[in-house]
């Protein structure tokens, strides 16, 4: 795998999935 | 003259380059700009900048300072529009630069306004720069991933999309963190955040420009060959922007984004209040906050899901679901609420907002199919004023019903029924539009002019 492919999509993927954690623990207090 | 570094010249990939390192670059301008869903973050700060723990009566008002985003929408629509063919001529570096400048600068011009507690230069940094920013940033990579992805592309321009979405899920968290951060009992941090976030962004938007590469003119993917099987709605010819918002398939299309945003837009902008008082006494302040969370992560989620669906689907076969499932959840909602199916009723409107994301995400592709790559970044540049007008429509169809229906005596729990029905009547006429779609007539083909002898 090229190396530049993989800091490229950490760069972005990572701020996104760190929005969506916060988000799905505000969403589970819909259920709580 | 040799290229300068954010000439297109300077941009185009060599021999073997990996296309899937192009996604990401849009991803950091689309994640970047996609703050603005969030922008909701700052309004109750902004109105205590002077009070700081309270609002004093020289403080600027909640309505006032609401209209930052509406300017931010509006601007957002013009600029694609006017800049579309500019960024079109220049290529992708040198517009995600320009966007990353007026984005940013936009929020140190806010700062500006804040320190010296003048709303107006609020509007015009945020509102005016910023919004230049939004506009630019946005059509930005679109020509150029669909170059890359001549295969795919409903999947790669709703994977820079998709980032338009999610850059609210990172800004609503990000803004709290840093003004509990900066807040002091001299300060309530909006400033000091607004400063920081100029800079965050600005830094995290250079990355897309850094990275972004165009492919060479005769490129195609390894082992692609274009389908010989003719399709009636793809076509193989380029129209040119000036001519293509004269047919009648752009203003058709504009017709279709335009009520597929509008329906979805007015319900995500009052979404808290909405479920707190059709479930009144059930879903307190904080389970409403996560409802709006789910919905934005739904509509984040739609839009790589079905634009990439469009790819297999077809583009108008995907508008067809979004406007038939649109109708039938809308007309069942509020059925779902008088009856207290709450799950039911949060599975809906999540479905909704993937559809209402999905038709951003969708109609670069569309346009592709309909008029070429040519001039496909500038002609979106020129729909996204659909945007700007259901930007200003949907809310004022949702809040305004809304408040006539309470004035006129009908229960909060039911205010939002005729709104609902009202939605199904705008999604009927996004199918029609839909349904009229033709393929563009070939007097709009662009020929390129021939050689002198």
């Amino acid at each position: 795998m090229n190396f530049r492919l993989i800091v490229l999509w950490l760069v972005v993927g990572i701020p996104l999935l760190w929005g969506v954690s916060k988000t799905l623990q505000n969403a589970l207090k819909l259920f709580t | 003259m040799p290229a300068s570094f954010l000439d297109r010249e300077s941009t185009v990939a060599p021999a073997g380059y990996n296309r899937f390192l192009v996604p990401p670059a849009a991803l950091a301008v689309h994640l970047a700009i996609g703050q603005a869903y969030a922008f909701s973050t700052f309004n109750l700060p902004l109105t205590k900048l002077l009070g700081i723990t309270h609002a004093d009566p020289a403080d600027w008002k909640l309505t006032d300072v609401g209209w930052t985003f509406s300017i931010a929408i509006a601007i957002l629509g013009l600029s694609a529009a006017v800049f579309g063919h500019w960024v079109e001529r220049v290529g992708p570096r040198k517009s995600m630069f320009t966007a990353a400048l007026c984005f940013g600068g936009g929020f140190i011009v806010s700062a500006v306004g804040m320190h010296f507690h003048q709303l107006w230069v609020l509007y015009l940094g945020y509102g005016v720069l910023g919004g230049c920013g939004l506009g630019i940033g946005y059509i930005s990579p679109v020509s150029t991933l669909i170059k890359w992805f001549p295969d795919r592309p409903g999947m790669a321009t709703g994977m820079a999309i998709m980032g338009f979405g999610g850059g609210a899920l990172i800004a609503a968290p990000l803004s709290l963190l840093l003004m509990e951060h900066f807040k002091s009992p001299i300060s309530t941090g909006v400033l000091e955040t607004f400063v920081t976030m100029g800079v965050i962004y600005f830094m995290y938007m250079m990355i897309g420009v850094i990275a972004v590469r165009v492919p060479a003119a005769d490129w195609k993917p390894a082992g692609w060959v274009p389908s010989a099987k003719a399709q009636r709605l793809v076509t193989s010819a380029n129209v040119a922007v000036d001519l293509a918002w004269r047919t009648r398939q752009f203003w058709l299309l504009w017709g279709v984004l335009c009520m597929n945003v509008t329906a979805g837009i007015g319900v995500l902008g009052q979404a808290s209040p909405m479920i707190q008082e059709i479930f009144s006494g059930r879903v307190t302040p904080a389970a409403a906050a996560g409802f709006v969370g789910l919905l934005s992560l739904f509509n984040m989620g739609g839009r790589f899901f079905w634009a990439t669906t469009s790819d297999y689907l077809g583009r108008r076969n995907t508008y067809m679901v979004f406007f038939l499932l649109g109708i039938l959840l809308y007309s069942t909602v509020p059925s779902l609420g008088h009856l207290g199916y709450i799950e039911l009723f949060v599975a809906a409107f999540a479905v909704i907002l993937s559809m209402y994301g999905g038709g951003f995400a969708t109609i670069p592709a569309y346009l592709r199919d309909m008029f070429g790559t040519m001039n496909v970044g500038a002609i979106h540049g020129r729909l996204l004023t659909a945007w700007s007008v259901a930007g200003v429509l949907g809310p004022v169809l949702v809040n305004y019903i809304r408040q006539f229906q309470i004035d006129h005596g009908v229960a909060k729990a039911q205010a939002y029924s005729i709104t609902m029905y009202i939605m199904c009547g705008l999604l009927f006429v996004g199918f029609l539009c839909n349904l009229a779609m033709r393929p563009v007539d070939e007097r709009y083909h662009y020929r390129a002019p021939k050689p002198a002898k």
